[in-house]
Order: structure tokens, then sequence, then C-alpha cells
């Protein structure tokens, strides 16, 4: 019995790599090349924490391995490749995409002025009385020799579909056909026998159009270019008159060998090059531009290139970037080294009313505590925005400055200083129960015998706390003191929702605002600034953001560290 | 391998030839009447059409995610200042003919315009006009000096519990009309082309309309708690008497029973005219798609038609683009109309707009709550904006 289950188990294993291998390369041969990498190795270590004996305990690990690689090592392997390029508006494609589409695309196709129609007839096979997709088209040339497009075979696949596909004309000669008042009425081509169906200037068959139009030109021929004998390429365009013609067509754009300076030296290189004016394209800073009539250049398409340390030295030589980054920087480390104090001081507070053993109630008062940290922060920060912080409208100015004081309003939005505070008590209302939830825990651990005896020793209330409660509870909350201070150094959500960074800070020609944090200022750097988003700054950004919050973390790491030393 | 590969291939290109079907994404308030329209689309050219709701919002976002790679929707419902960067990006195809073309108003159109394409058959537009709950204004006032003085007199008349003025004022959109009015701009044209590296918020225009809605603060009509929302619940609560707003509210005044009016934005200056922004809502088409011809003439053919067009304003009563279905409209629409259709401008749809709301609110924010000088927060405006284009 565990011979055959442990066959079904090496099955499943089989199954399993066959499937990610061949997962691995089609994503390789697609251009992801982190994700393949990343499928080979996860691949590569679950075989052999199973096969290898020395690994054997690895094996419960393989759940976290899959869920590590998948979820953290590649978004961060993403993010630092994104940190060197130039992803974002304008430049989301590779460049063979971009050049495949400059070349193949029915947008990048014009018709030439002296660009002639040609009549076509289409022919279907039909299966009872019901006609097929299975079709012949039938051209006749400038003059009335006819032809009948060949098979159809792509040249361009997209997501397994077919994109662009080409056909060659072949004289009607080969065929067999049948003739009715001298009008070719079937063709056959083996045994298969094609009736006429459609053409576009016989009014007899227009009741067939939506049928030709659905099932044979949109799915099938308006991807198709057929190639006649003089190689002139033929395909199925809209006309002014919103009927589908079929027109001589030409790319707009070429590759072609042509003489380019690159680095102060003439070198011929394979360029793309308009048809209509016979220029070369410009490729500069990841973008190909062509020229218009007044020599103008004009951006086409962009494709996301390596731009090395650029977003990197931007940051700190960029003096829009730089500018504000200390005062932003020392406001966001205020920020949230106050946002932890105050959350730590009132949840710890609460905790100790809440650990009173004579206090009645205490269920209800802890479920109401708990109401902040239950409320999505989303639905909670509009709320305070809207009805407590409005200068006019809200709550605060309204009853309690303006009603029970009887002074002016306060500017909470518009004052950077009252700005500040709105945030921390936003963040504070948010973050205290959480710290108080953990404090109670945190209480429950510490055992009733060392008050005792402190009691005993005639120990004062205060000093209890000073020497027992608060060390002991340092121990187990320090950690998660440093994990609040590195979520609330990018506490987005609050930051961006409440104030937006606001107010705006005068003198400086960045989008920086008084209560901005590096991360908002950031967000509004790389999507709201410029045009739009850009990833790769934006990425650049991320990855120096981790460095400061790492760096931070381990000091606290090691300062908090010392508070063990108590425990010893 | 690879036979098996090859053999899948032509699985799915079999599956593809037969599985046709146009998707839009929409957001609620076209979504019904869109999916109704389809399935007649359907009954006469035999090709699905599938209907997908999508937070309006999203939509742009979620489009430039799936687009690139091929997927999402073959025809998407949105604002024209997408256009810029969705077609710098090469996601949106142009539309090769626009049937009866000369039956549209010229702003739409210029609107979806870009590098001298059109990129999107508009439905309507819509921005912000006067609306006057007709309780405390009889006649609407017709420049600004009127106004102030009609809307001083009301805050007298009922003491404060009702307002003269209210409105989302330190949003650019909504502060467009002086701003531009005066001769200010956000971007140059030339040849029809938009420099973007010409910026004219800083001009003596710009100054001259950020000076007024200044003046609105300074004469005690605005107040700096004033925004969107507490515009809304005042209007509907009969609190205000006087709003600026677009004709997307006008059925929830309806609900609230307020018997409003529509009317120009007055005069900044004896003869001088506001000039709002305005956005056109309208349909664009996947570039990626494999189905882009039925996509066209989905919307050259069907959409695109007099009769649809106005099925569409029935369901979602906006300032219809095309001529010939304004005079079917009720009054309230065609008060929008006249007034956006004749002074209205266009958001400029090109990608470098991204940083102009920002800065622009940043520099109102200075002017009206921290009482920086007007030509100080406008020109620090402009070199945010260049910083950012550069």
């Amino acid at each position: 019995m565990i011979r055959f289950w442990k066959f079904i188990g090496y099955v499943f294993l089989a199954l399993f790599n066959a499937f990610s291998i061949w997962g691995a390369l089609f994503l390789f041969s697609r251009g992801f090349y982190e994700l393949s990498i990343t499928f080979f190795v996860l691949v590569f270590l679950i075989d052999y924490f199973i096969f290898s004996k020395g690994a054997y305990p690895y094996r419960y690990m393989i759940p976290a391995v899959i869920l590590l690689f998948i979820l953290v090592l590649y978004p961060i392997a993403f993010t630092i490749k994104t940190a060197f390029t130039n992803y974002g508006t304008g430049h989301i494609m590779t460049r063979q995409e971009v050049i495949d589409r400059l070349l193949t695309d029915p947008v990048y196709t014009y018709v030439p002025d002296e660009g002639k129609n040609y009549i076509y007839e289409i022919f279907v096979r039909y299966e009872g009385i019901n006609p097929t997709g299975d079709f012949k088209m039938l051209v006749y040339d400038e003059n009335g020799e006819k032809y009948v497009v060949g098979n159809i075979k792509p040249i361009r696949m997209q997501a397994g579909k077919m994109i662009l596909g080409e056909a060659h004309l072949i004289p009607l000669e080969k065929y067999e056909v049948m003739k009715e008042n001298g009008k070719i009425i079937t063709i056959m081509d083996g045994d298969k026998t094609y009736n006429y169906f459609y053409s576009p200037v016989d009014k007899e068959t227009a009741i067939n159009e939506v049928f030709f139009k659905s099932k044979i030109a949109f799915p099938i021929l308006s991807k198709v270019e057929i190639v006649n004998n003089r190689r002139e390429r033929l395909s199925l365009r809209f006309s002014n008159d919103g009927t589908l013609k079929l027109v001589e067509i030409k790319h707009l754009y070429r590759m072609a060998l042509s003489e380019v300076v690159e680095n102060g030296k003439t070198v011929a290189k394979a360029t793309l090059i308009n048809d209509l004016t016979n220029r070369p394209l410009l490729e500069e800073d990841g973008t190909f531009y062509d020229f218009d009539e007044n020599g103008d250049k004009v951006p086409i398409l962009g494709y996301i290139s390596y731009l090395g340390g650029e977003n990197f030295t931007k940051i700190f030589t960029d003096p829009t970037i730089s500018g504000p980054f200390t005062k932003i920087f020392l406001w966001n480390f205020t920020y949230a080294a106050l946002s932890v104090v105050f959350t730590f001081a009132i949840g710890l507070i609460f905790a100790l009313v809440l650990n009173n053993n004579t206090l009645k109630g205490r269920t209800l008062y802890r479920t109401l505590l708990i109401i902040p940290w239950a409320i999505p922060a989303f639905i909670s920060v509009l709320i305070w925005k809207n009805g407590f912080f409005n200068e006019t409208y809200g709550v605060l100015n309204r009853f309690v400055v303006n009603g029970l004081f009887n002074k002016e309003s306060i500017k909470w939005m518009t004052n950077p200083f009252w700005a500040k505070v709105s945030v921390l008590i936003v963040n504070t209302w948010l973050g205290f129960p959480y710290m108080m939830t953990v404090s109670l825990g945190a209480l429950q651990s510490i055992p009733e015998e060392l008050y005792e005896a402190a009691s005993i020793d005639g120990a004062s209330k205060s000093k209890r706390f000073w020497k027992i409660t608060f060390p002991l509870l340092m121990t187990t909350i320090a950690p998660l003191l440093v994990g609040s201070f590195a979520f609330n150094f990018n506490n987005f959500v609050n930051i961006y929702l409440l104030t937006s960074g606001g107010p705006a800070i005068p003198n400086t020609s960045t989008p920086a605002g008084a209560t901005d944090i590096l991360i908002s200022y950031t967000y509004k750097l790389a999507f709201e600034a410029g045009r739009g988003q850009d990833f790769g700054f934006a990425s650049a950004i991320s990855i120096l953001i981790f460095f400061i919050v790492a760096g931070i973390s381990f000091v606290n790491f090691r300062i908090s560290g010392s508070f063990e030393e108590v425990n010893r | 391998m690879k036979k098996l590969l090859v053999s899948l291939l032509m699985i799915l290109m079999v599956f593809s030839v037969f599985a046709v079907k146009i998707t839009i994404w929409t957001s609620e308030a076209q979504a019904p009447i869109l999916t109704k329209l389809g399935d007649e689309f359907k009954s006469i050219y035999g090709i699905d059409v599938e209907v997908v709701q999508v937070n309006f919002n999203d939509i742009k976002s979620k489009f430039l995610t799936a687009a690139p790679a091929g997927e999402g929707a073959d025809i998407i419902v949105g604002a024209h200042d997408w256009v810029g960067e969705l077609a710098a990006n090469g996601l949106i195809e142009p539309i090769p003919v626009l049937p009866e073309k000369d039956k549209y108003l010229p702003t739409p159109l210029k609107a979806f315009t870009y590098n001298g394409k059109l990129y999107g058959i508009p439905y309507a537009f819509d921005g912000p006009a006067l609306i006057y709950n007709k309780d405390y204004v009889e006649n609407p006032p017709k420049t600004f000096d009127e106004l102030i003085k009609v809307a001083k007199q009301i805050q007298e008349e009922y003491e404060g519990e009702v307002r003269g003025l209210v409105y989302d004022f330190k949003n650019f959109y909504f502060s467009s009309y002086a701003i531009f009015g005066f001769g200010g701009y956000v971007f140059g044209e030339k040849d029809g082309k938009i420099n973007v590296k010409d910026i004219g918020l800083a001009n003596e225009g710009a100054v001259k309309g950020l000076s007024l809605i200044k003046r609105l603060v300074d004469e005690g009509l605005l107040e700096s708690g004033d925004n969107y929302n507490v515009m809304d619940n005042m209007f509907k609560d009969g609190q205000a008497a006087m709003i600026i707003n677009g004709p997307w509210a006008v059925p929830g005044w309806k609900e609230a029973g307020i018997d409003f009016g529509v009317a120009p934005i007055p005069e900044l200056e004896p003869g001088v005219k506001p000039k709002p922004f305005f956005g056109a809502q309208g349909f664009m088409v996947n570039a990626k798609s494999p189905n882009k011809l039925y996509a066209i003439e989905f919307l050259t053919k069907f959409i695109s038609t007099k009769d649809v067009m106005y099925r569409i304003y029935l369901a979602d009563p906006r300032v219809p683009s095309r001529k010939d279905v304004l005079p079917m409209v009720d009054d309230v629409t065609k008060a929008f109309a006249e007034f956006l259709g004749n002074y209205g401008l266009p958001m400029p749809n090109v990608p470098e707009m991204a940083g102009v709301w920002g800065a622009m609110g940043d520099a109102l924010s200075k002017v009206l709550d921290q009482g920086i000088p007007v030509e100080q927060a406008l020109k620090e405006a402009v070199d945010t904006i260049l910083a950012g284009i550069k």
C-alpha cells in the first residue's frame, strides 16, 4: 500500500516537474526571464529536497519556499531590474516588439496614391444548406485576369492568435471551375466545392454581407496580406464610405541598411526607414522618432531600455528632487517615531487599565477600544478628513473650537504645523488598539509573584511599574515597536488620503508638501508629475527607501536588544 | 516538444477563429444600455458583444496593465484625457473613418485627436456651469460683480444659514474658467500641435484669473473648508444658492427636489467670457486586440449613428457630442451644451498633463490658503511642471 502511494507521489512529482519546466520554457520564450529562472530554481530546489537524503528536513519547507520565491524573491528581482530601466509612460514594450509592430501592424501601413482597387469575390463551401467558414477568394487584377488566394501562412502570432498572415495568388487555371452565363459560380479544389457567395459590387449577394464580415472578413481576411506576382501587397481596408475594399497597401516602415552616425563615426546599420520620406528613423532615449514635413521629430513608439544608474543619480543630483529631500526625510523620521511613541503610550495606558481585575465591564471597553483597528483605515481616514478636520464644517472647528472655546478656526489642513498634528492624531487613533492588544497579551505573561514580592519589599506602585512591568514588557514588545516604526515610515495610505502631502511648501519647484513622507513624495514624483507613470524611477526610489528602513531597523534592533539583557 | 507546442497553437487558433466576441469595458452609467445595444448588434452581425462593468477610475489602469500583453477589452469607454498616455504607449488604435464627421461638434472631436489622428468616438462631454437654486436666485447673474453682490445679499438675508456661492474652488478643474478666460493656457499650440514646453499658466491672464478667485475668498464668499462634497451636500439641502458643477450631478439634485437652473458662468469682467475645462467621453479601440476591425465596425456603423447616440443619451444624460442629437435633449442639457459648446476648452490630452494637476492644485492652495502672492505661486507651479517634463 505504501509503495502504491509512493508511486502516486512520484507520478505527481513528475507531472509537477513537467508542467513547471514547460511553463519556465514558455515564459523564457516570451521574454519573462526572471520569472522563468525563478521557476527553474524552484523546481530544482524542490526535487533536491525530495531526492536528497540529507535535505530531508527541508521537505516541510516546500510550501514556504514556493511562496517565498514567487511572492518575495521574484518581485524583489523585478524591482531591482526595473530600477535600471526607463519603464513608464511611452516605454512599456520591448524593443523587438516595437520593431515588430512598426513593420507589421496595419496602423503603420498606407494606401499609395496610385494604389488600385481590386475586385474580389468570395466562394464558400456549404454543408447541406448552411455556409461554412471555409472559403476561397477570387481576385481580379486590372487586366481582368483571375487569381485565387492560396493558403494562409501566419507571419506574426500573439498569444496563440494570428495577428498577421500572408497568402499568395494562384492563377485560376490551377482550379476546376464551373460557369454559368460566363460567370464563375463554383470553384473546385480537390474534392471540395466552393460556391459563389459574396461580392461587394453584386447587389444580389448583399444578403450574405453579414456572414461574410463576421465569419470570413474580420476574423481571417483582415489579418492577411495577399501578395500578387508583382510583389504588391493587397489587403482589406475600410474605404471612406465604410465598405471593405481590397486595396494595395504599403508598409510605412521597412528595415534596411543605412548609414548612421554613432559615437562620431559613420557606420552601416540595420535601421527602420520611413518608406514615404526615405529617411531613417531616429532612435533616442528608448524612443523611435519620425520626422514630419517641417523636419520636426515626432515620437512614434518607445521601448524599455536600460539606463544604468541614471534613475539613482537623478535622486541625488537633480535639485528639483533632492531639494526638499532633507526636510521630508526629517519629518518622515519624526512622523514614524512620534507615531510609535504615541500609539504605544496610549495603548499601554489602556492596557494597564483593562488589566486591572477590579474593573467592571472590561470586555465591553475592550471591544469599544478595538473599533478603530477594526474599521478599514481607508474609511476612517476619510471620515477624519471630511468630518473632523474640515476647516469650516468639521466637528472639531465648528463645535469645539468655535462653539465651546469661541476661538478662531484652526487651519487643520492648510497650516503646516496643524496639518502635521492632524496626521499624527489620525495615525495614533488608527494605531493604538494594536499596541493595546499586544501590551495586554504581554502583561498577562508577567508573573504575579514578582509584584507580590515587590510590594512586600515596600516598592511603590510607580516603582513597580518602572522596575518590573516596563522592562519585562519591552522584552516582548520592542521588536514590534521596530516593526511599527518601519510600517509607519512607509505609511502611504494615511498621508495620501488625509492631506495628500499638503499643504504645499512655498519656494520650491517640486511637488513637495509639508506632511509628505518619502514614499508619498516619490509617488507624486513618479506618477503625478511629468508624463504620468515612471515605474523605473519609482523602483529606484523604493530600493533607496528599503535601505533607509533596513538601516534604521538594524539600529533599532540593536537598541531594543539591550532590553533583553534585563531578562538574563 | 515543438510538435506538441505547434499542435497546441493550432487548437488555440481554431478556437480563436470561431469564438468571435467584442469585449467592452465601461462604467456603470453606460453598462446597461451598451448591453442592450450589443444584443441588437449581435442580431444583425452575429458577433457577440460582452459588456463588462468596470469602475470608471479603474478602466485606464486596468487597461494599461492588460493591453500591453495583448489582453484586455477590445473597446474601452473613457475620458478623452486618457488618449495621450494610451496612444503614446501604442495601446489604442486610430479610427480610420468616422462616418458623418461633420455632424459632430468640433471640440469633442478635437479632444479625442492626438498627433493629428482621431483616437476615439466621442458620445458626450461634460464640464462645469453655474447652477442656481431658483428659491434664492431669480435671474442668474451676468457678471462676476453682479454674482458677488447677489451672493452677499443672500448671505445677509438668511443670516449665514444659506451660502451665496459654494464650489470646489481649490480644484484646478473647477477654477480653470477664470484662469483661461483672461488668457491663461496650459500648453501652447502651433499648427494644431501641442508644445508642452510652452506653458501659459503664469502669464498675465492666469494671474488675473487666480486673483479673481482670491477676491471671492477675500470677500468672504468662499470658505477654506469648501470641497466637492460640501458643495454637493449643501446644494441638495438647499443651503447653497449658487454652485459651479457639471451635468453628472443633475440626477442627484432632481432626487433632492431642488428647483434649479443652469446658466453660463458669469462674465469675469464685462466682455470677458469664462472658459472652463471640459471633458469628453468616448469609445476607444485596443490597438493590440485581434478583433480591431469588428470593434471599429461596431463603433462606426452602429454606435456612432444618430439614433443610437440618442439612446445612449437617454440612458446616461450627458451632453451629446452629435449636433443632430442636441435638439432632442432636455433644457438642462441644452443649457450645458450651449455654454460648454461655445466657451469650454477640452483638457489637454497629452501625457504631460499628469504633472499639471498636482502643481496647479498646490499653486491654488498656496494662494488661497497660505496667502502667498499669486505671481509667485503660479511661477512655482510652472517650474514644477517643466521640471517634471524634461
